[in-house]
């Protein structure tokens, strides 16, 4: 079952992504506006920058449960 | 014709009757109290003003606008879920408590004046840390006090710019401020319990030692409030739309890494008011609107989280996500309003949060901030990837230990009511639209690209859960954060004070001793302060300094002793009035 829900959802994820040069941004403003699909870019590099994020903030302020005790 | 009260006095009021009543009673009164309130703001209207006069000055404690007509709606409906949750709460401290917390935030939102305002703020402050205390555990007393010394030293900076700008501007009246002393001090004071990076840490420290329900509370009120505070006062500030762009990305970064899960929504929380607080610091109509329609509905799905979280702590005892997993059979209600929740809080289409998100991001372009934009889409990616962490964790992953049941029925009853709400603005958010300040609403949020584009982002950033899952698993850790510095200041400060400092007045008070009795000896003698440097000089020499300051009245004075004839100390008398006399006539 679970083997089946990750095959679906990595199968949808992948349609999506051409979704997006079908439709256009309503109010462009900035470049990444003009770019189709730029939202997939953002899900997986903001994605990516946050694990980045937590890997360095965890090297300098992860400690043991009981750090204050 | 019954005139409308302020809201706030129907529960600061109806608190002290909690005791006098037991039983299903009581049970019926404190959801009739929230129904009275919440029709009570239903009959205000903006004639009223409830003015009183004190000390030269007016006190307004019924400010009735749209932007406080909206904050009051809410607070009395999310009033009367929180405590349909508690329904099955024994202690009447705690009702008691949440009432006056409640009654105090509405007053704050009715406030039109600094003194009412404060008076309230304060309330607020003393009220809402007995909903922590009242775990009654070692850790929820230390944290109790840590949140009470923060939300005073707020309270101090609050009081100190209100008597600034009342002295320099002659009025009390809540409106927006011009830059200046009061501007800082004010804004530090809403700031910090709107949880402004780096005073936010009373937040995540606090609310996860809270009580269950009274983590429901907390959840909504004190940060609420300050959002509130900051849309009348600092609306279109530069500061604080990228303070909320900061708020939003900190704290959906710290939680990631949390194992506790109440602390993990606690850190949302920091992040989903930088959202607010984006939309007010951006000051349009469309980012103010968009603040206040995050605040409506962020209340409705985070004391939806707090709820689900309470009710899983509640039926199994724990709280960290390592010890938690399969409660989905268990908990078939908890987890499908959990979901909900996290759909909401995450933005994903047909779902409230959906809706207000978009307006904020919205505002940022429309005011050309692409940093802002850029931060809160990032924030926007974390808080799925956090509550898909939050859910799968605790109610899909494998845990063969774990065994539980559905929380009392007045628990779910509350979450599925909640959840109705979340999902009915999400279909329908005209029923939000009508009531936010700036009216009409010039958004709409189910455009092809908008929709699209969140699922875009969800399902990549689901993809790339997927693939690292184990850098998103939890782990039994704690993580620093700014409170390190002054957890670890204050007990370098009680060091001090106990050991150098202690030291140092013992020393002190044996000198000053010392010295006082050296000053007693010589007024009884005065002749020995020509004896004294030569027994000085002998005895340091010889006995040391002990002899000196040993010596006895009875062995000073013996009757036997040689003494110097009386006119000795005639003479020295004489010659110290004429030194005195000459230093007087020469200068």
């Amino acid at each position: 079952m679970k083997r089946i829900f990750k095959k679906l959802f990595l199968i949808l994820a992948v349609l999506c992504i051409p979704a997006g040069f079908f439709i256009e941004h309503e109010h462009v403003v900035f470049l990444w506006h003009k770019m189709p699909s730029v939202e997939v870019v953002f899900g997986a590099l903001g994605a990516f920058l946050l694990i980045l994020a937590t890997r360095v903030l965890a090297f300098f302020a992860l400690k043991k449960e009981d750090f204050y005790d | 014709m019954i005139e409308a009260v302020p809201p706030a006095f129907i529960f600061i009021l109806g608190a002290f009757l909690i005791p006098l009543l037991k039983g299903k009673l009581k049970q019926v009164y404190l959801l009739v109290v929230p129904t009275v309130a919440f029709l009570d703001i239903l009959y205000l209207n903006p004639d009223m003003s409830w003015i009183y006069h004190f000390l030269g000055y007016e006190l307004v404690f019924c400010r009735v606008d749209r932007l406080s007509l909206v904050i009051g709606y809410i607070f009395t409906i999310i009033g009367f879920l929180a405590i349909l949750y508690s329904l099955h709460t024994k202690e009447d401290g705690q009702h008691i408590a949440a009432f006056l917390y409640v009654g105090s935030s509405l007053g704050v939102v009715f406030a039109g004046d600094y003194f009412s305002l404060f008076a309230f703020w304060e309330i607020m402050a003393v009220a809402s840390v007995f909903l922590i205390w009242y775990q009654k555990d070692k850790e929820s007393l230390n944290a109790g006090f840590r949140y009470i010394l923060m939300h005073i030293f707020g309270g101090c900076c609050l009081l100190v710019g209100i008597i600034i700008y009342i002295g320099s501007s002659g009025s009390i009246g809540v409106d927006r401020l011009e830059p200046g002393i009061a501007y800082w001090l004010i804004l530090a004071g809403f700031g910090l319990n709107t949880a402004f990076i780096p005073i936010h840490t009373w937040l995540p420290d606090g609310y996860p030692e809270s009580t269950i329900t009274g983590g429901v509370f907390l959840s909504v009120f004190t940060t609420k409030t300050g959002v509130y505070v900051l849309a009348r006062c600092f609306a279109g500030a530069d500061f604080v739309a990228y303070m909320g762009g900061i708020m939003a990305v900190y704290g959906v970064i710290f939680a990631l890494l949390q194992n506790d899960a109440r602390k993990l929504l606690s850190y949302h929380i920091v992040s989903q008011v930088g959202y607010m607080v984006a939309g007010v610091g951006v000051g349009t109509a469309l980012g103010v609107n968009g603040g206040i329609a995050h605040v409506f509905n962020h209340i409705l799905y985070k004391a939806l989280l707090f709820m689900c979280m309470g009710s899983v702590i509640y039926m199994t005892g724990r709280r960290k996500l390592t010890e938690l997993g399969g409660l989905a059979r268990y908990m078939p209600v908890t987890c499908i309003a959990c979901v909900i929740a996290a759909l909401s809080i995450s933005g994903a289409p047909g779902f409230n949060g959906f809706v207000s998100k978009g307006m904020v991001i919205s505002s940022a372009v429309e005011v050309h901030k692409p940093i802002l934009e850029l931060m809160l889409i990032l924030a926007s990616v974390g808080t799925f990837l956090s509550f898909v962490k939050l859910c799968y964790f605790t109610f899909f992953a494998e845990n063969p230990e774990i065994k539980s049941k559905e929380p009392p029925r007045n628990m779910q009853l509350a979450m599925g009511l909640t959840a109705f709400l979340c999902v009915f603005i999400g279909v329908y958010p005209q029923a939000l639209f009508d009531v936010l300040p700036f009216y009409p609403v010039h958004y709409h949020p189910f455009t092809l690209s908008h929709v699209i584009g969140v699922i875009q982002l969800f399902m990549l950033a689901g993809v790339v859960f997927m693939l690292a899952k184990d850098m998103f698993a939890p782990h039994r850790a704690t993580i620093l954060d700014f409170d390190y510095f002054y957890r670890m200041g204050g007990r370098g400060l009680i060091w001090v004070c106990v050991a150098p400092l202690s030291r140092f007045r013992f020393r002190l008070q044996l000198s000053s001793s010392r010295a006082v009795d050296i000053i007693v000896h010589l007024a009884k003698n005065p002749m020995m302060i020509f004896e004294i440097p030569a027994a000085y000089i002998y005895l340091r020499i010889t006995r040391g300094l002990r002899y000196v300051s040993g010596y006895s009245s009875a062995e000073m004075y013996n009757e036997n002793l040689y003494r110097r004839p009386i006119g000795v100390g005639v003479l020295v008398a004489i010659i110290l009035l004429f030194a005195f006399a000459l230093i007087h006539f020469i200068f």
